[in-house]
Parts: structure tokens; sequence; C-alpha cells
């Protein structure tokens, strides 16, 4: 077993992990956090997507032990302790942006890295940066409407929908 | 009593309900349920796809770390899965938990090893050696149905589960005075829905009452636990199967697996609760697939392109078993029954044939036979247009059933209720711009570039129940759903149904349909679903019948529990019961508002006064209601899709310019939510089109087992959708609604090959027949039409 020390949504956690357990499951199984969804396991699906130290990440890919000394935010940040909705999370809601919701955590932690890093981007690029999460549900277009509102709330561009 | 308000949300683009849980990361999946004391479970599956099981080492295993048990096939033996079709010369297989003596495809499970956590079961499933002496495999239709090859069963006289054929009394004779003929043939890969939520299941068992309940990933609840009753040999009442939330199903998640059965059968010999969740590479081989069909059609046809008669030969490769509660006969019956499509064709035959191979078992994928079916033939519409030289939208509008054929029987015995399809037709080259694909086509022919237009039209038969399904030969005939409304002292309602929402928003459609009905706010009502503890019996969510079927069963409900508030108001308030309005939380009298009862005032009153309530009426606001869609032959919604594909020549590649859809699905409780429906289907059959298909070598050995070999559309591939709608109400269902789940799906393969091949046309004369279109099939294409030295 191994001792990791890390900031996972804000709060510090220390825990005695395996070394071979993924962060996946270590955030799923160890800390509850269950909103993170494990799709595929080999890095493919984009569903247990988190940020790492403010980049996302596949934490199927990852080891617990890997995030040490870092910081890991999952969905369950965005809108913690009954607060109301992120507005990427409410832009989600309003475009019907989701179906089964399975994908779409890691969806939104990956619009959530999108926002802060690139958020005057056209509808095709959009859809070029987020192509590593497969949504089986939606057909995409009412996700790329939800970003566009999102990242445009993020902006200030005006809303003309 | 049937005094009601107008409409306040039915029609309504309301939010969804359960978004706000689904989006923090609250939702409720199996794989988060997690019992005290939960063992983990993990199968050992047969590397061979044919071969008999010399024996099993597992000594090591069960001596390994944490290991509880390690099962064999023979400690399951007695337990295996039928599911027999009542059709005549049908073949019975038996398959069995975990294998026995012989394994018949790639995945099937061998071993099931239990131990504390998923991290130690797998390391002990890896100490599992399987002794396996192969058999020659069986991996396609032709060498399945070779005289020579052995059945795959004891007992079977050859490889085919089941043939069938129909023919109608005037077919002969039309086809030989028929002046023009064409015949063409198609092939369609397998695949299947591969939702991201692969498959999961937990399973507890209380010795003291033997109560089993199975939490599982499914879209039938009620069904599993009819499967799970004949196979455990446990009385329904002792079984309480629940599907929580379940991240997609598309038709996958609606059959009773092997899984979930051995996951019971391990929890009532440990003692303690067994939780499986079913890694990716597992998902590709022992989840089941679909939708590998190979069609030969031939068209008989006159001068102007009239259709006189339709010749049809099917084939689907149902894989090793025939699964419950499908039977391996439904994807070539459906195909049968829906070849002959949205056209005026009186004359028929057809034959088909569910073929067994060393495959994974087939069952359900959105659209059960109809893509394949629409395929088929619209492929052919587009031969015979080609043959007239006929333009494409021509050659439909001469043979497209149109208002008067209504009700029209189709020659192979179904009954379309309505529909818009000349309409529809017209609505998608406005919408679409087709005139406009047009022009950009012949610009960019010109530039040297390989742009095509593709269309299709289609009719989906939706929402069928008991005469459908009796023809079907299913061993149970899925007739009808179940609704329970209950309004409570507060004034606030429960509505628990038998299906199930694992995306398809029914959680808040069915809160619209009973909150007008029972003059209500939406927020006054909660939707359940997914427990067999809450109604008493239905089947679940596929086949596009939930808003329709349960839509109808709310209604019933809601109306029943309204009629008592009607009654006691009337009472109170000394008016005739016949004249009283339930609307916006108020039961009044009509032409006199003034004259009301809060409704959750009359709620407390009911239950916690009954001195106030008139003689004979009992203290309960709760109804059960069951909704069939009577006659049951289907409410059918219909669309037409057109497309624009460009193909890179140099690598095959092809690239949805542009998609558009005008859909009749009759009235719609939710518009998003039949777009967001819309959306998803064709985006499944993009994928269907262009990339999916599970691929065998000839030793049976699958090669498609991660999403690097399997390709699913990513949001790159999809392009904006265009998307309209027309309201043809069915005359048959309650508010006249028609069930559109799956027609987003059915059309795509048809419209994109019409596009491939439209955008080749100018080069040669080709024929695309073969799904999906692969970069490395495309240029084939290219090539054949470079070689045809024929243009059209």
């Amino acid at each position: 077993m191994a001792e990791i020390s890390l900031t996972v949504n804000g709060e510090r956690t220390a825990a005695q992990v395996d070394p071979r357990t993924l962060l996946s499951d270590f955030l799923r199984d160890g800390l509850g956090l269950t909103g993170t969804h494990v799709g595929c396991e080999h890095g493919y699906c984009g569903a247990c997507t988190v940020l790492v130290d403010g980049a996302s990440a596949r934490s199927c890919l990852m080891l617990a032990i890997q995030a040490d000394a870092r910081s890991v935010e999952t969905v369950e940040s965005l809108s913690a302790n009954g607060a109301g909705l992120h507005p990427i999370q409410l832009a989600f809601k309003d475009c019907h942006g989701l179906q089964c919701g399975f994908c779409t955590p890691g969806l939104l932690m990956s619009v959530v890295e999108l926002a802060a890093t690139n958020p005057a981007c056209s509808r095709d690029e959009i859809r070029e940066h987020l192509s590593g999460h497969l949504c089986r549900c939606t057909g995409y277009h009412h996700i790329v409407d939800a970003v566009e509102r999102a990242l445009d709330s993020a902006t200030g561009r005006a809303d003309d929908n | 009593m049937t005094t009601e308000g107008a409409p306040r949300f039915f029609g309504a683009r309301v939010p969804r309900r359960q978004d706000d849980r689904l989006l923090r990361g609250d939702g409720r999946y199996v794989a988060d349920i997690n019992p005290a004391g939960v063992l983990a479970a993990k199968f050992v599956r047969s590397h061979e796809a044919h071969a008999t099981v010399a024996s099993l080492d597992i000594e090591a295993a069960a001596a390994a770390e944490s290991v509880k048990a390690v099962f064999v096939g023979e400690d399951f033996a007695g337990t295996e899965m039928r599911c027999v079709s009542s059709y005549l010369g049908f073949q019975e297989s038996a398959q069995p938990i975990l294998a026995v003596d012989r394994v018949r495809h790639v995945g099937e499970a061998l071993a099931m090893v239990v131990a504390d956590n998923e991290y130690l079961a797998e390391d002990a499933s890896e100490l599992v050696v399987a002794h396996l002496d192969p058999l020659p495999t069986v991996v396609d239709i032709d060498t399945a149905l070779d005289a020579g090859c052995a059945p795959l069963h004891p007992g079977w006289q050859h490889n085919a589960f089941v043939r069938r054929q129909i023919e109608t009394y005037g077919f002969g004779d039309t086809c030989s005075a028929a002046p023009h003929r064409v015949s063409i043939e198609l092939h369609n890969g397998r695949h299947s829905g591969i939702p991201m939520e692969n498959r999961a299941c937990v399973a507890e068992h209380d010795p003291g009452t033997g109560r089993f309940r199975l939490h599982t990933t499914t879209q039938i609840p009620h069904l599993v636990r009819a499967g799970l009753s004949w196979a455990l040999g446990v009385p329904e009442s002792l079984i309480q199967v629940i599907a929580p939330d379940v991240g997609g199903g598309f038709g996958v998640k609606a059959q009773l697996y092997p899984e979930e059965v051995a996951c019971c059968l391990a929890a009532r010999r440990l003692g303690r609760p067994v939780k499986w969740v079913e890694d990716r590479r597992e998902h590709f081989v022992a989840a089941h697939h679909s939708r590998e069909h190979r069609h030969t059609v031939t068209g008989y046809f006159d001068d102007d392109g009239t259709i006189l008669a339709l010749e049809a030969d099917i084939a689907v490769d149902m894989g090793a078993y025939s699964v419950f509660p499908w039977t391996a006969t439904m994807d070539g019956g459906m195909a049968m029954g829906i070849l002959p499509g949205p056209y005026r064709i009186r004359e028929y035959s057809v034959a088909s044939t569910s073929v067994c191979t060393n495959k994974t078992p087939y069952g359900a994928y959105r659209g059960v036979a109809r893509p394949a079916a629409c395929f088929s033939i619209e492929r052919l519409l587009d031969q015979i247009a080609r043959h007239l030289g006929v333009d494409r939208v021509e050659i439909r509008n001469r043979n497209l059933l149109s208002e008067g054929d209504y009700p029209w029987r189709s020659p192979s015995g179904l009954v379309y209720d309505s529909g818009s399809l000349l309409e529809s037709l017209d609505a998608v080259l406005e919408l679409g711009d087709h005139e406009g694909l047009l022009k950009r086509q012949a610009d960019a022919r010109a530039a040297g570039r390989l742009v095509g237009v593709g269309l299709a039209v289609f009719t989906e038969q939706t929402a069928h129940t008991t005469q459908e399904f009796k023809q079907r030969g299913v061993p149970i005939v899925f007739g009808y759903e179940t609704a329970k409304v209950r309004l409570d002292a507060s004034g606030t309602a429960v509505v628990s149904a038998s299906i199930h929402d694992h995306g398809q928003g029914l959680e808040t459609t069915l809160a619209q349909v009973a909150a007008d009905r029972l003059g209500l706010d939406l927020e006054q009502i909660r939707v359940e679903y997914g427990d067999t503890e809450q109604v008493a019996y239905g089947a679940g969510t596929f086949a596009s019948r939930s808003a329709v079927l349960a839509g109808g069963a709310v209604t019933k409900a809601a109306d029943a529990v309204a009629d008592t508030l009607r009654l006691v108001a009337a009472h109170i308030l000394e008016a005739a019961p016949e004249d009283m309005v339930v609307e916006s939380g108020r039961v009044s009298v009509a032409g006199s508002p003034n004259q009301f009862l809060n409704t959750s005032e009359l709620c407390r009153l009911i239950y916690q006064r009954p001195e106030r309530l008139p003689e004979g009426v009992e203290p309960c606001l709760e109804a059960s209601r069951t909704y069939d869609a009577h006659p049951g032959t289907g409410a059918y919604t219909n669309a037409a899709h057109l497309a624009s594909v460009e193909i890179d020549p140099l690598t095959g590649k092809s690239r949805v310019l542009s998609y558009a859809v005008v859909e009749d699905c009759g009235p719609m409780i939710n518009p998003t939510i039949v777009e967001g429906q819309i959306f998803g289907g064709v985006a499944q059959g993009i994928g269907t089109a262009l990339f999916e298909e599970f691929l065998y070598d000839q030793a049976g050995q699958p090669l498609s087992t991660t999403f690097a070999d399997y390709l699913v559309p990513v949001m790159s591939d999809i392009p904006d959708f265009r998307v309209a709608h027309l309201q043809t109400p069915s005359p048959h269902t309650i508010g006249g609604l028609k069930g559109m789940g799956e027609g987003g799906a059915i059309a795509p393969g048809a419209v994109i090959a019409s596009a491939v091949e439209d955008a080749l046309s100018h080069l040669g004369t080709v024929t695309v027949n073969r799904l999906p279109l692969t970069p490395e099939r495309v240029l084939g294409y290219i090539d054949a039409a470079n070689g045809s030295g024929a243009s059209s």
C-alpha cells in the first residue's frame, strides 16, 4: 500500500491505496464520488474525464498514486453542497444536452477546461475539441448547442437564442 | 366524466426533470450500488469460437487471495436459458449459464470467480486455465446453411433456427406479366447499440424469506423478473428486479443475460450480495450483437416505375443461441413484415432464415430489422429509378402510399393506420435545400470533388402490442404497459410505470401527461419506474412504445383518480360531478369559477376526513391501469431523410455534410425530447452507414474488441441536423400519439448509401450494396465505377 495526499474538489485528502488502484476507482470506491463514470477503461470514451491540476485527464488511464500531491476536480465540484447548477450544467439542461447522463460528467469537465482555455471557439471547433467524448444518445447536436451557450455566457457574448 | 381543462404541459418544451441529478453526478447507476458485504464477480470466457470443454483448472484461482468461490458449469447445471418460438419447425437452443461441455462463441462464460473486490477477482480469474478442444467453426451464413455443415446444437437437422415463407396469391402471375425487373443483394454489417454504460448487476438473496433482489442495467425489469423466475424455478413474488438509472440501452439491455442468472445463483450459494460490472472488452463479445442481415430483393415494375411485386430472400446471422424474450426469429420476422415499406406494393413473396453460427448471440438494436429493410427497399427504389432513367424523388412519388390508401393492409399483413409520406418527402426537400445541394454537387464535380445527395422515406411501426406479438411466436406477448397514479394527502402525485427511462425523458413526458390530467404543476408530480414492486406487470421500454403505451396508461389512471376528485368535490360543493373541472390546482364548477376546492385541500379531506365523503366513495386516490393501444397492430410514424456526403477520393473516407429529417409521429408531448431522440438515432445510423462492424476471422475470433477497432461516431463525424415535424394523429391511440424512439436510426444507412452511389454516378455505374461504407469499401466502389466504362 502507498500513502497519497491530494486535493479533491478543494478538500485535502490522505489515503492508503494499493499502487495499482486506478484514479477512477479511487474516486468512486475510495471517496464515494460516483459521478465519475467508467465507460471503457481503455481511454477512448471519455466518460471518466476529471481535471488534474486544471487539465482534463482520463481517470481510467491514471493511477491514484500519480495524483499524489496534485489537485483533482470531478463533476461533484461544479455545484457542491446544494448550490444551484453551474452555468455549464444549466446550459446542458436548457439545451437538452444529455439523455441517459452517463457520458455527461466527463464531458462537463472537458467543457470546463475548454471554457478556461478557448472560450471563443466555433461550432466546428467545439466538435473537434470534444471529439474525445463518446455519446451514444444525443447525436451530439444538442451538446454542441449547450457548449456554445455555455461558452457564450462565459465570454459574455450576446446570447441570440 | 370527461370535463377537463386545456392542456398546459402536453406539447410544451419543458426541461427534463432528471437533468439536475444527472448533471450533478448524483445519478444512481448499477455500478454505484454497493450493499453491505458485497462481493465482486469476474467471468472467465471462452477464447475459442467452437470447442468441447476438456477440463478447467480452477484450483489456483480458488486458492487465490480473498476468493470465495469459483463456479463452473456443473455448479449451475440444470439451470439454462431457452427461448422457444411457437413457429413450426423452430429448433431450440439451450444456453448454459456457464458452459458445461461445449462452447459456441468466443466470450461464452466458462467460470465465475467471486472475491472481495474486482481487482482480486480479476487476478484470480487469470489463474483459471481452460483446456478447450477446437471444433470446426461456422462464422458465415453460407457455411452454416451448407448441407454438409454439422449442426451446432444437439438434435438439430440443420443450422437454421427457423425458416419461414409467405407469398401473396397473385404474386406469380404478376411477376410473369411485369415488363421490368431489377435485383440487388444487400449486406448489413454486424453491430449493436453500444451504450456508454456497460452491463452490470448486483444480486442479493435473503435466506430467511427466500427473496431475491437484483439491481440490473435493463430496459425491461418485469421481463427480466419473468425470465429469472423460469430460470431459477422461483415464483415471481420472491424476485424483485430494479433498474435504477441506466446509461443507455438501445435494445442491447432488453434481454435476460446469463450473467444475471449467475449472480443470483452465486448470491444464494454464498449468502452475500454478488456484483458484476462488465468491462468494455466483455461487452464487445458477450453483450448481444445485432443487425447482420443479408437480403436479396427483386422488384417487378411497369414502364412508369410502378412497383407491381416484390420478392425477397432474407438471412440473418443470429449467432449461437436464441435469447430471451425475443427468440432467434425476431429480426427475420420483422424484416419480412416491414420490407415493402411505405410503398403501394400488393404482391409479395418472401423467405426468411434465422441462421445459427459461432458468434455472440443476437438481440435487439434500435429499429430491429427496420434499418436493414429500409436499406433494401430504398436501394431497390434507387435501382429502379436508374433502370428507367427516372429521378429518385419521382420514383418515390409514384409509389408512396397517399392519404386515400389508409388504413393500408400491407402484403405482409401489417395494417398502416395513417401517415404523411408524400408530404414528408416534399417537406424534407425544402428543409434540406435539395435544389441547393444539387447545385453545390454540380460545382463540386466541376472542381473534381466527389459529392453526392441521398434520400430515403420510411414508415415505422411503433407501439405494436397484442396483435403483432402474438404473430411473432414469442413466449410472452408484449401486449400492454401499466401505470399507477396516486394522489397523496398533500395533493402531490406519484406516477409509477412499467416502462423504463434510460435517456428517453419519460420521467418528464409522463409527468407532463399526468399534470394535465390532474390539473397539477409539474413540480407536484413524481414519476418512478424501474422497480418491479411499483406496478403489477408490464414489458418495458423497446419498440418505440413507451410514450404511447405508458402515456395512455397514465392518462387512464390519472383520469380515474380525477374522477374521484370530481365525485367528492361535487358532493361538497353541491354540484353535479359531470360539471366539475379539474384544473390549475383546483376542482371547480364549470361556469362558476368561484365555486371551487383546492385540490390539496380536497385530497386532505378525502384521506383524513372520511365523514365528508359521499356514500359509496372510498377514501382512496389511487388507480392502476393498463393500456394496449387497441387493436395492437401499431401506430405508424413516418419520416423522410435527406443528406449530402463528400468522399475523399484518395482515402475513400466519407463525410456527411448535411442531414435533414422531416418526421411525423403525431402529436408530440415534448418536441425538444422528440428532436433529441431523432438526432441520437440519426447519429447511430451514421455509425451503421459508415463505421460500425463486429468483424470476425475464419476461426471465429472477434477482431473488434476495443473502441480502437470498433468505431463509434464522434462529435466531429456528425454534422448539425435540421429537423421539422408533421403531426398526423393515429386513429388508434389515446391522444393520437405515435412512437418515435427508433426512427432516427432506421434510414441513415439507406440515405448515405444512396448519397455515396450518387457521388460516384458520373464516374460510372456502381451499385452500393454493403454497409458500413468503410474507406476501404468506398475505394472499391470508386475503382468499380471507374472500371465500369458506363457513365450513367
